[in-house]
């Protein structure tokens, strides 16, 4: 029985990745052609050498794919991305594949650390308002995410730095994952914090670790209020219905009637916020990313946007889309979990 | 990660041996042998010669690779500066200008090697001459500048010696073989990844060195790290010693304010490319040496169209001479921390000397600005846009602020455009801007050189698509001066052209603001406005 379950789950899962193709190849063709309209033209920003001229410019169009027609460059793209080649980078000279699957682990490590802070964070923070609408409790917590909102990332980033690393020292400087004088471990997962202890060094672990506290509390400050509201707010709904009402009324414990009932209940909208705020943070942690000089995804396609430098904003978008649809998969696989009325289809 | 090694078995041994050596020094004393370098900007390319690669990476290529020949350096106003007129030997042990100024005949080093142990030789200059003027690459437009285009005019000699045959006698030849791009490349090495389809390696050499400098690639990271060691055996610099630092760290540390914290905190020992504030702050508390450099080889200006109406009238561009708020935007832009080009007195109306960039006779006069305007037949004024791009915004936005505020009072409306980067440089290729700020610099700075650069053709650099004769000919006619006082006498007369014609208006020349641990010494400020890795050591 649960076999056949897990064999449907699989079933869907797997129909529901191919329905989302056709949802790719358009943000494919799409950012193509965006990039395309787009007033800047790549050639002549990277042909700024002190004495680069026309002829420079049309060596990196060439170079670029640029000299042909915009339909035959799609053709050619499109070709090229059915071998699994994104290109390459002007900007940093690598192949976009290489560039993103270096960089990919990084803003993943980030992004799940600060997420896991912020669900920490922001469901007990939830709870306990909701038990108590109104009072003093509810209203501290109300003011802490609205304070979280409204100081952006780089702000509330550049105080951390400030405070922890200027004044008082206690946490190593904010230049990316690691420390320039700790030597890496050996590439496993990519996450620095599993590859160090996959390595067995502790010391290291504690180092990466140290490097990520930082920029992920930065960028959970600024989500945890979404996510608080939305616990608050499901879990009224689900305190006040007749299930808990009945729950307590035949004097089940304190803890089982809000954890088990009311909690269980008022998760679903919880986890779908939670995987769009995963999806936003990832591609939207730029600042965070420029603060800390994190060698992450986002700061990469956003400096290929300003300089016009066109495959890896393709492949970043392509990537976003990519996690994208992974991310709505797996919050409808934990709805399943969540809830076991719900299948996905 | 990728490691350069030319011998992998003793490059093993070695590294077995560094580890059994480094278990015994303390983590100070590697630390003090190290220099970690932060930067806003990153390396994307080992060899600067690739379109597309950064000042970072030209700075990189100065300590991996070696020239024939190296700029010298002086003191200015008791700072080090690269010296234009000083050219000393680095691959070439001498070298001879014949009397004509036709031939410059080199003499290589006889104990120069490459990294991997082979000697440098007269061939392996000719192959990487003959690369920089053949392959489709920036060396090829650089080296056009001093009069070196084809690869018949590198001669091999004997194994040790080298003659270069110039049509004319051009002053720049000798300087410009000291630039970043003409850096001489181990060609047997080269030659071996050398494709059909990619004779000169440019592919392979992206991503290897194969070079004689004063250090080796240790790893290289795109966009955000590059690590270097000491090459022991390299003695260009004095005569028998290597680079100072073992160790070079380049980092990348996107945010100017962490810049700052990191070099204040001690954890970085030097760099060069802070915020105005900042630097101001860091020096007020006088923990840490700055060394403030006028960059004496670049402007910062405001350009005008000179063929899109209005400002394709003289007066209309000089009323916007005289209405710019100059005091203003200096201290707004840069705090004060740079050579103004503006507010100069010229008794009897004449240039002062023929240098090119000089300072101009302009204040802001609103009086003036506005019987200039009237003169344009513009009395009401006009509506226009002021354009920068993003790239620029920490100082150009507080200055398009400045500059709408102060031509508005003449009546001129300024619309503020932020653009991108890529898409500014488009509208200049493109001549598109009306008005715009942008800055400019030369390697090489003479007179002639920057006028025909800057201010004759249709072509890109030429910001203002000034299109005056006159100077065009002069410009011309003084790159092959020789003698010194026609040349004076010539940049004289370009300078008064500037000043009549205004076709754009020259700011100030903002400070190369090198801050570092007060234990770093020999800073200098380099023609490529990076730091020269092998200037630098700790007391």
């Amino acid at each position: 029985m649960v076999m056949t379950g897990l064999g449907a789950t699989v079933a869907r899962a797997g129909r529901r990745l191919l329905s989302s193709l056709p949802a790719l190849f358009g943000v494919l063709v799409f950012t193509f052609l965006l990039m395309r309209v787009l007033p800047g033209d790549p050639a002549v920003f990277f042909a700024s050498g002190p004495n680069a001229g026309k002829e420079e410019i049309e060596q990196i169009r060439k170079q670029m794919g640029l000299d042909k027609s915009v339909p035959e460059q799609l053709v050619f793209y499109l070709s090229d991305i059915g071998r699994g080649n994104l290109g390459r980078s002007m900007m940093t000279g690598q192949p976009v594949l290489k560039d993103l699957r270096e960089r990919l682990p990084a803003s993943l490590e980030l992004t799940f650390t600060a997420l896991l802070i912020a669900l920490l964070a922001a469901v007990p923070l939830g709870v306990v308002a909701a038990l108590k609408p109104g009072s003093l409790v509810d209203h501290g917590v109300r003011l802490f995410c609205a304070l979280g909102v409204c100081v952006p990332t780089f702000v509330s980033g550049l105080l951390l730095i400030y405070v922890f690393y200027y004044l008082l020292g206690l946490a190593p400087d904010p230049t990316g994952r690691i420390d320039v004088f700790t030597s890496l471990p050996p590439q496993r997962t990519g996450f620095l914090s599993v590859d160090f202890l996959l390595a067995g060094d502790i010391e290291g672990w504690w180092a990466a670790c140290k490097q990520l506290i930082l920029p992920a509390l930065s960028m959970a400050l600024f989500v945890i209020a979404p996510l608080a509201r939305i616990t608050r707010a499901s879990m009224l709904v689900s305190l006040g219905s007749d299930f808990v009402r009945t729950a307590r009324s035949v004097g089940l414990s304190w803890q089982k009637v809000v954890v088990t009932y009311a909690l269980r209940n008022a998760i679903l909208p919880v986890i779908t916020i939670a995987g769009i705020v995963f999806s936003t943070m990832l591609g939207a942690n730029v600042l965070v990313e420029k603060v800390f000089s994190w060698p992450g995804v986002a700061s990469y396609a956003l400096d290929a946007l300003l300089s016009s430098d066109y495959a890896p904003v393709q492949g970043f978008v392509l990537l976003m889309a990519g996690i994208f649809v992974l991310v709505n998969l797996a919050v409808d696989i934990c709805y399943g979990i969540a809830d076991p009325r719900v299948s996905i289809g | 990660m990728r490691f350069v090694s030319f011998r992998p078995a003793s490059s093993v041994l070695a590294t077995a041996a560094l580890l059994l050596v480094a278990a015994a020094p303390s983590h100070a004393q590697t630390r003090a042998e190290t220099l970690r370098y932060v930067t806003g900007a990153s390396v994307n390319t080992l060899d600067p010669n690739i379109p597309g690669s950064t000042r970072e990476s030209f700075a990189l290529s100065m300590s991996t690779y070696d020239r024939l020949v190296a700029f010298g350096r002086k003191q200015l106003n008791g700072k080090w500066v690269f010296d234009l007129d000083k050219i000393t030997g680095e691959l070439a042990e001498s070298y001879d200008v014949s009397p004509d100024g036709l031939k410059l005949t080199f003499r290589l080093r006889k104990d120069a090697k490459f990294q991997d142990g082979s000697p440098v030789t007269a061939e392996d200059v000719k192959w990487s001459l003959d690369r920089c003027v053949t392959a489709p690459i920036l060396g090829k437009a650089q080296l056009l500048t001093g009069s070196l285009t084809s690869a018949d005019q590198f001669k091999v000699i004997d194994p040790l010696t080298i003659e270069v045959t110039l049509p004319k006698p051009d002053k720049l030849a000798l300087p410009n073989l000291a630039t970043v791009y003409p850096l001489i490349i181990n060609s047997k090495v080269a030659k071996e990844h050398a494709t059909p389809e990619d004779p000169w390696a440019t592919a392979w050499l992206k991503e290897h060195t194969a070079g004689s400098g004063a250090y080796v690639i240790e790893s290289f990271k795109p966009g955000e790290q590059v690590i270097i060691k000491r090459n022991e055996d390299w003695n260009r610099g004095s005569p028998d010693k290597p680079a100072f630092f073992k160790r070079v760290i380049v980092q990348s540390v996107p945010e100017p304010a962490t810049r700052a914290n990191l070099v204040e905190r001690g954890d970085a020992d030097l760099v060069v490319d802070l915020q105005a504030s900042d630097v101001q702050s860091l020096e007020a508390k006088g923990k840490l040496k700055v060394i403030s450099t006028p960059q004496y080889n670049s402007i910062t200006f405001v350009s005008m169209n000179n063929q899109i109406p209005p400002f394709d009238n003289v007066n209309v561009r000089r009323a916007v001479a005289f209405a710019l708020p100059y005091e203003d935007m200096f201290k707004a832009a840069l705090f004060g921390r740079g050579a103004p080009l503006f507010g100069a007195t010229w008794p009897d109306g004449k240039p002062l000397n023929g240098i090119y960039p000089f300072q101009a006779p302009v204040k802001t006069d609103l009086d003036k600005a506005r019987e200039y305007l009237k003169a344009a037949g513009l009395p009401e004024g006009f509506s226009t846009t002021f354009s920068f791009n993003v790239g620029q915004a920490s100082t150009a936005e507080p200055m398009a602020a400045l500059v709408k505020e102060s031509l508005a009072k003449i009546g001129i409306k300024v619309d503020i455009q932020k653009l991108p980067d890529a898409q500014m440089s488009t509208q200049i290729n493109e001549k598109k801007l009306p008005l715009f700020t942008e800055g400019i610099v030369a390697w090489l700075p003479s007179t002639d050189y920057f006028y025909r650069n800057f201010y004759t053709g249709n072509q890109r650099w030429n910001y203002s698509s000034i299109n005056n004769p006159e100077l065009a000919a002069i410009a011309q006619e003084a790159r092959f001066e020789p003698d010194k006082a026609k040349y004076e006498e010539d940049g004289r007369k370009l300078n008064a052209i500037h000043f009549s014609e205004m076709p754009q208006i020259p700011l100030w020349q903002p400070n190369q603001d090198a801050v570092m641990a007060s234990s770093i010494e020999g800073y200098t400020y380099e023609f490529h406005r990076q730091v020269d890795y092998r200037d630098v050591s700790r007391k």
